[in-house]
């Protein structure tokens, strides 16, 4: 499995450029508007999507029946791309977040007043928010993916995305018909008190199902 | 002898094709060609000895089942496929890389060897390589782990004759270097298979024509001309397939040395395996 990982890295060596030209447009917006927070979410984001362009690069190259030739196994194939999307999504909030920690005592270097203080818990649920959504958009597109082939996979995955908004609406409308009355008071200390662990959790549930239907999907299939 | 791979009444279906029972083997220290028109099952046939599509039947490969021992297998198999590679977007180098962390028995030395034989930059990108450069990466790439067996599906194909002769050179020297090793050998040009293949296995429409040794299809086999009258002299029996022309009978005969003392009238050509082939796909039984 190491070696598709390589395969996976150094084919996005040629993103070297485009993520160095990111990180700094990001850090430019950060300065400009003071919007830390945001930018680690963004960057995380960002970075998680370049991770998912190595099936691009896979099916351009029509890689994965010389891959199947290959000394590893179906499972690991899929597990690689798993290990690969997550660690991408590690790997931004990481940048996203020591981007924002060391900009703030540059910027401050520069201010004689109105110091910039940096709220490291809004950093933190920020990141961990981003980290949220880009691993919700990977679970729901890997899948689509391997079912539909890299461009088609994309298509589906916001049509998935959008049958979810529905249901959310839905689910809404539903509670308001009802005239089920929820606290929002009770909601905002429910998501302070477990908000952070309960994404943290919801992301690997979302990976793990995720995993498990791409690996059905390869299975079946011919390549 | 040992047979490096032995296919058992291996089959597959798709929405127009169907692979229908094919058994064949491949005997150690012998090159096999898989030869047959497009769309016949040739890569079909690949793809089931890879193992990475879903087939009936049974497949072994050093006496070992290709679906239980699937990884194990692969680690002495080198596969060269027409179409497909790791990636475009890498360098030489990478490849090297990438392989010698799924090879136990990846040969770095080996592999530099190669790569500076067939005159390959190994920091470009693979997509600034012409095809010949492409397909002697791939060569060197299923070369520098010493496999027992090279499976290669059409790896001549677009290569004009210097490189094709090159790349077929590579093929006899892998073999000279120890003589358990086997190749099948997937092609159109039947050129190259009838210089270098001991075995001819002919697919037509999914199902297996004739496997047959190369030296008994070229010194044998032959195609018996005459008028009409003439053909109807000779015995069904002879009869392979026949072609009417516009001023004579064509019949493909099996045994020339026979032939041409039974229908002593009659011219008999030596036949290539081109036109066995076209004898059995366009001809009458």
């Amino acid at each position: 499995m190491k070696g598709l990982l390589l395969k996976d890295l150094l084919n996005l060596s040629s993103y070297k450029t485009t993520l160095f030209v990111i990180v700094l447009f990001c850090g430019i917006a950060i300065v400009g508007t003071e919007a830390f927070s945001t930018a680690s979410c963004v960057i995380c984001v960002i970075v998680g999507m370049i991770a998912l362009s190595t099936f691009n690069y896979d099916e351009s190259s029509k890689s994965s029946k010389y891959i199947l030739s290959l000394p590893v196994t179906k499972k690991e194939i899929v597990l690689s791309k798993y290990v690969f999307a997550v660690s991408s999504v590690l790997l931004g909030g990481l940048i996203g977040f020591l981007l924002s920690v060391l900009l703030v005592p540059v910027l401050n270097s520069f201010r004689s007043e109105s110091k910039i203080v940096l709220d490291f818990s809004e950093l933190f649920i920020s990141t961990i928010g981003g980290m949220f959504a880009i691993s919700l958009i990977q679970a729901i597109q890997i899948p689509c993916i391997y079912k539909y082939g890299a461009e088609r996979g994309r298509v589906q995955m916001f049509v998935f995305i959008f049958l979810i908004v529905i249901l959310i609406t839905l689910i809404g409308a539903l509670l308001n018909h009802f005239a089920v009355s929820i606290s929002i008071q009770e909601v905002e200390s429910f998501c302070n008190r477990y908000g952070i662990l309960l994404l943290v959790l919801a992301m690997l549930v979302f990976y793990s199902i995720s995993y498990f239907i791409s690996y059905q999907i390869f299975q079946k299939k011919d390549n | 002898m040992k047979n490096t791979i032995e296919l058992k009444h291996v089959s597959k279906e798709y929405p127009g094709f169907h692979l229908k029972d094919v058994s064949f083997c491949i005997p150690a220290g012998t090159i096999v060609g898989l030869v047959g028109e497009n769309g016949a099952g040739k890569t079909t046939t690949i793809q089931a000895i890879l193992n990475s599509i879903h087939f009936g039947g049974e497949i072994q490969i050093f006496g070992k089942d290709n679906r239980v021992a699937e990884k194990e297998i692969k680690q002495d198999l080198g596969v060269v496929l027409d179409d497909s590679f790791l990636s475009e977007y890498l360098s030489a180098k990478g490849v090297g890389a990438i392989l010698k962390m799924m090879y136990a028995n990846w040969d770095e030395k080996k592999y530099d060897t190669y790569l500076k034989k067939f005159k390959l930059p190994s920091s470009k990108l693979i997509k600034s390589y012409s095809s010949g450069m492409k397909m002697k990466l791939k060569i060197a790439a299923a070369l520098s782990h010493c496999p027992k067996l090279l499976v290669l599906d059409e790896p001549t194909s677009g290569l004009d004759p210097i490189v094709r002769n090159e790349i077929l050179d590579i093929f006899r020297d892998y073999i000279l270097e120890d003589e358990s090793r086997s190749i099948l050998l997937s092609s159109h040009i039947t050129t190259d298979l009838e210089s270098i293949a001991d075995y001819i296995v002919f697919l037509h429409e999914g199902e297996i024509v004739f496997q047959l040794p190369t030296s008994d299809l070229l010194e044998k086999y032959g195609i018996l001309k005459c008028s009409e009258k003439e053909f109807e002299q000779i015995q069904k029996e002879d009869v392979i397939r026949y072609q009417k022309r516009k001023y004579q009978y064509e019949v493909l005969i099996s045994d020339k040395q026979k032939m041409r003392k039974k229908y002593p009238f009659a011219v008999i050509d030596k036949a290539t395996i081109d036109e066995i082939m076209l004898f059995y796909v366009k001809g009458e039984k």
